[in-house]
């Protein structure tokens, strides 16, 4: 593809940015941040099997992530950038509410791909108190793998 | 794993490099085997298509090992309260990868004390991730 003459991001894309998605659960698992635990390889005893604490990054997995609703404007995308915030440690088998909602969404033009789309989205997490747990953002550069620049494979 | 203080931490600190090679299984694995992820972690194939060269490397998992890094160099006392990466190039499975990083800043925020560092994963030498990382250290005083 190349660059097109005007935006391919609509009014309909554009409708996203804002807008909160309806909470959805995610439970913190046991399982899941011992796996994740021993992919990466962390002893971390702060974190071991019966402390009830699960080290920060099982956000990474968390269901409800920012993903969640994103807009898509182009086929391909790549994680261009990332935040993460704790305001305290997730607790084992803690129900948390994740609210999804887009930040930004804009053109890009050159780069490897001529013409890109960046979409900004983020999850914030909240205890049974309505409490601030955690948040993810993230920024996803869309783009078509057919207008990648030739010698950038 | 060894607690740092507040006060024994100086701008200028390095952290200890230390070495990870991510493998298209790690990639399966982080995420669970049942949960759906992008094709292109475990399929060279879908990686190429993406123009990566080869199975891509999940920014989350460079991201969790980045946490893990700063969470031990600053020892269990302390607590990472926020990181923020941009990803620069994508990385290819089974290729050696190394963390470095130093510390920028040091301030007492909201009466805590927090040590700022920036770190980075390098593939063959080039920073292929760049995060900064904000820990909360305990203070001897």
């Amino acid at each position: 593809m190349s660059v097109p003459e005007q935006s391919l991001i609509t009014d309909e894309h554009r409708a996203h940015v804002g807008r909160k998605s309806d909470p959805l659960t995610v439970v913190i698992k046991e399982e899941d941040a011992r796996r994740m635990r021993d992919v990466l390889g962390d002893t971390d005893p702060r974190y071991a099997d019966g402390t009830g604490i699960a080290p920060p990054y099982v956000v990474a997995g968390m269901g409800g992530g920012p993903r969640r609703g994103m807009p898509q404007v182009l086929p391909g995308g790549l994680l261009t950038q990332q935040e993460w915030k704790f305001t305290r440690p997730f607790k084992i088998g803690e129900e948390l509410q994740a609210v999804s909602q887009v930040y930004d969404i804009r053109d890009r033009l050159g780069g490897r791909y001529g013409y890109s789309v960046l979409v900004t989205q983020g999850t914030d997490y909240y205890d049974a108190k309505g409490e601030h747990v955690a948040s993810a953002m993230i920024t996803i550069t869309q783009f078509d793998p057919k207008s990648q620049r030739k010698g950038d494979e | 794993m060894t607690q740092r203080y507040y006060e024994d931490v100086n701008i200028g600190d390095e952290t200890e490099p230390l070495e990870r090679v991510p493998t298209t299984d790690m990639a399966i694995d982080f995420f669970g085997r049942d949960n759906p992820t992008n094709p292109a972690f475990s399929d060279i194939e879908a990686g190429k298509r993406l123009g990566v060269g080869g199975a891509l490397v999940p920014g989350l998992l460079k991201l969790s090992w980045l946490t893990q890094y700063v969470s031990d160099w600053a020892g269990p006392g302390a607590a990472v309260r926020n990181l923020r990466a941009a990803y620069r190039r994508p990385d290819v499975a089974d290729r050696p990868l190394v963390m470095a990083g130093h510390v920028v800043d040091k301030r007492i925020e909201d009466d805590k004390p927090i040590v700022e560092l920036e770190v980075v994963t390098l593939a063959d030498g080039q920073p292929s991730t760049r995060a900064s990382v904000q820990v909360q250290l305990p203070s001897r005083g």
